[in-house]
């Protein structure tokens, strides 16, 4: 009950936040009911999916400080637990999707066991080989369809199907996204004045001060790990249903987890706000980019050195990324 | 039998070689407590080096070694002192996603210069012969070549390191930095130098792979990860470490070879069916989650 209250209570922001959040919302909801080009609609669902991705990260990474590169696991585990319960059972999305929670959740249990105790740079590359193993796994095994993946095809149901997610239009998707991002602040605002997230913060700071002050560190990461899992696998699961085809290398790969990591952080980790900027900066910079040099110029890769480009520069001068900046400006000017 | 020995054989050559490509991590690690996501991407330069050069010029591949060395230490250099002095300041999630923007761009821009098809080496005294070394078992020379003269690099660092004054220096900024400092060892430069090691012997790894394995730009993050493993079964910071762990994980990337030659024993039909070929770098991650578990200081770990 009290952290449903906290999930509304966003009475601790400066006024400001609130205008530029509310204006934000406001613009979200109009957005598809103005002229916009395809391009622009599916630039938008993009951001909207990534920012999610960012959120969930976010807790663990943000919060907690436990630089988690394995994420993009959870990302597949969804997406093919919704896309095989399909396509082999016909389910509907609304269940399938709390199945692929459930998997992601037990998974994260029973690798964040080992991996939370390790710490710092052992933990990052631990949680890379997790993640590595699961998807050569994934790219061998057979009934999830091996290295070629999964399809849904689109013409065995009768769009628009709001059970089974299959939309031929893309605002019907857009509206569904729009209400897990909105879900998933919530879920976020309320993270972050629970005790959980508290505790978070702590361990982030001094992970010995923390233990010594009776928090139960190795079950407090454990949790938050659990629900950063099992935001990414919902998101996931949409993520199935929108694109339609599955494959290891586009939901499971490293680079996926980087991308996640980074959005989080240029936004600013451990904040509300940060993975929301950090997703409007480099999604539309990606899809744009791709636009506009993508493969007619045969000039691979260029949104990547791009994307590499921004996390050298960041890490190098501004770790806590854009929201750092602002609230740096903020406390200087109340000084 | 002869399943058996060569699989024996073909895991302690291809070892000593990932111990080399292990050793440039170890050094950097040890000395500055950072660890390289581009590793890999260096070793990736160092086998576009080679080929590139011994097309150009018409060298024997093998000659082109010095000039990845070269490269690499250059490239070391100007990374260090262009880009990971700064993230030296920040907290560990900077320094981390910091190496991996790194080597995002190197990767990119391979890709960009080199394109994406499969390249190999196809010319050179040594390409495609082999020779009978025990029993039958027949190694191919490119692979001995490599083995041995990673051997040779493996020691003369070692001896750079243990027998000379800078060497010397470099290892006191790896036990106590601040201790160094206070004798009069400039840590900057020592940081440099390491850098610049690390990125020569990975490089000449580099080279040296390029004669036998095809190679893509996106060939660095499986040595990276084979290099992250080694560095961490021997132990963080271990010199003597890396070579051993390099060996050991030779033998885990052997490992579908000892499973057909267990399938042949034991005549189980089930056993042929297992698509262990795939899983032939799994065995790798799943090796360093395994020692991250049980033993995190490694096997001649200094380091905690």
């Amino acid at each position: 009950m009290e952290d449903l209250k906290n999930a509304f209570d966003f009475s601790d922001f400066p006024r400001i936040d609130l205008i530029v959040a509310g204006a934000v919302l406001i613009f979200l909801f109009g957005f598809p009911l103005f002229p916009h080009s395809s391009f622009a609609m599916s630039t938008m669902i993009q951001f909207l999916m990534f920012s999610l991705y960012a959120m969930g990260w976010n807790t663990i990474g943000g919060f907690g400080g436990q630089v988690d590169l394995g994420q993009a696991q959870y990302l597949g585990i969804g997406a093919y637990t919704t896309a095989i319960m399909l396509v082999r059972w016909d389910t509907p999305f609304w269940i399938s999707m709390p199945v692929g929670i459930l998997m992601s959740v037990i998974w994260s249990f029973i690798i964040g066991y080992p991996l939370f105790r390790l710490k710092g740079h052992y933990f990052a590359i631990a949680s890379i080989a997790a993640s590595l193993v699961l998807k050569d796994i994934f790219e061998v095994w057979e009934f999830v369809g091996a290295a070629r993946g999964i399809e849904i095809l689109s013409m065995k149901y009768s769009p628009p199907d709001f059970m089974r997610l299959i939309f031929k239009e893309d605002i019907y998707y857009y509206f569904v996204i729009l209400l897990f991002f909105i879900i998933g602040l919530l879920i976020l605002n309320a993270f972050r004045k629970s005790r959980l997230g508290f505790q978070l913060r702590s361990i982030r700071d001094n992970e010995d001060v923390a233990r010594s002050l009776g928090i139960n560190v190795q079950w407090a990461k454990m949790k938050t790990y659990a629900i950063a899992t099992a935001m990414i696998s919902a998101t996931g699961a949409f993520h199935a249903c929108y694109i339609k085809n599955i494959e290891p290398e586009d939901t499971m790969s490293l680079d996926l987890s980087i991308l996640i990591a980074l959005m989080a952080m240029l936004g600013g980790s451990g904040s509300l706000w940060g993975p929301i900027i950090g997703a409007a900066v480099l999604v539309p910079l990606k899809s744009y980019l791709k636009a506009l040099l993508g493969a007619a110029s045969g000039m691979v890769g260029i949104d990547l050195i791009f994307y590499g480009g921004i996390i050298m520069l960041i890490s190098a001068i501004e770790p806590k990324g854009i929201w750092g900046i602002v609230e740096k400006r903020r406390r200087r000017r109340r000084n | 039998m002869e399943i058996l020995a060569g699989s024996i054989s073909a895991g302690l050559l291809i070892g000593m070689v990932f111990a080399l490509v292990a050793l440039g991590l170890t050094i950097v690690f040890g000395v500055m407590d950072i660890v390289n996501f581009a590793h890999g991407e260096f070793l990736m330069i160092g086998m576009y080096t080679a080929l590139l050069t011994s097309q150009a010029t018409g060298m024997d591949p093998l000659l082109t070694l010095p000039v990845a060395g070269v490269v690499g230490y250059l490239l070391g250099i100007v990374c260090y002192t262009g880009f990971v002095k700064y993230l030296l300041r920040g907290p560990m999630v900077a320094q981390l996603l910091g190496t991996f923007g790194l080597m995002l761009v190197l990767r990119n821009l391979a890709l960009l210069f080199f394109g994406s098809e499969d390249r190999t080496i196809h010319k050179g005294i040594l390409v495609n012969r082999s020779i009978e070394l025990f029993m039958g078992v027949r190694v191919p020379v490119t692979k001995l070549a490599a083995a041995a003269l990673s051997v040779i690099a493996f020691v003369l660092i070692w001896l750079l390191i243990n027998r000379t004054r800078i060497g010397k220096a470099l290892l006191a900024t790896a036990l106590n930095a601040q201790g160094a400092r206070y004798m009069g060892i400039s840590t900057e430069r020592m940081n440099t130098f390491a850098w610049g090691i690390g990125g020569a012997t990975v490089t000449i790894a580099g080279a040296l792979l390029a004669n036998f394995w095809s190679f893509t730009p996106y060939v660095g993050l499986l040595f990276t990860m084979i290099a992250f493993t080694i560095v961490a079964l021997g132990g963080f910071g271990s010199i003597p470490g890396a070579f051993v762990a390099g060996i050991l994980v030779g033998f885990i990337t052997e490992i579908p070879g000892f499973w057909d030659y267990l399938t042949y024993l034991s005549g189980q039909r089930w056993m042929a069916k297992v698509p262990m070929s795939s899983f032939k770098y799994t065995g790798v991650y799943l090796a360093y989650f395994m020692i991250m578990l049980i033993r995190p200081r490694g096997l001649f770990g200094w380091k905690t």
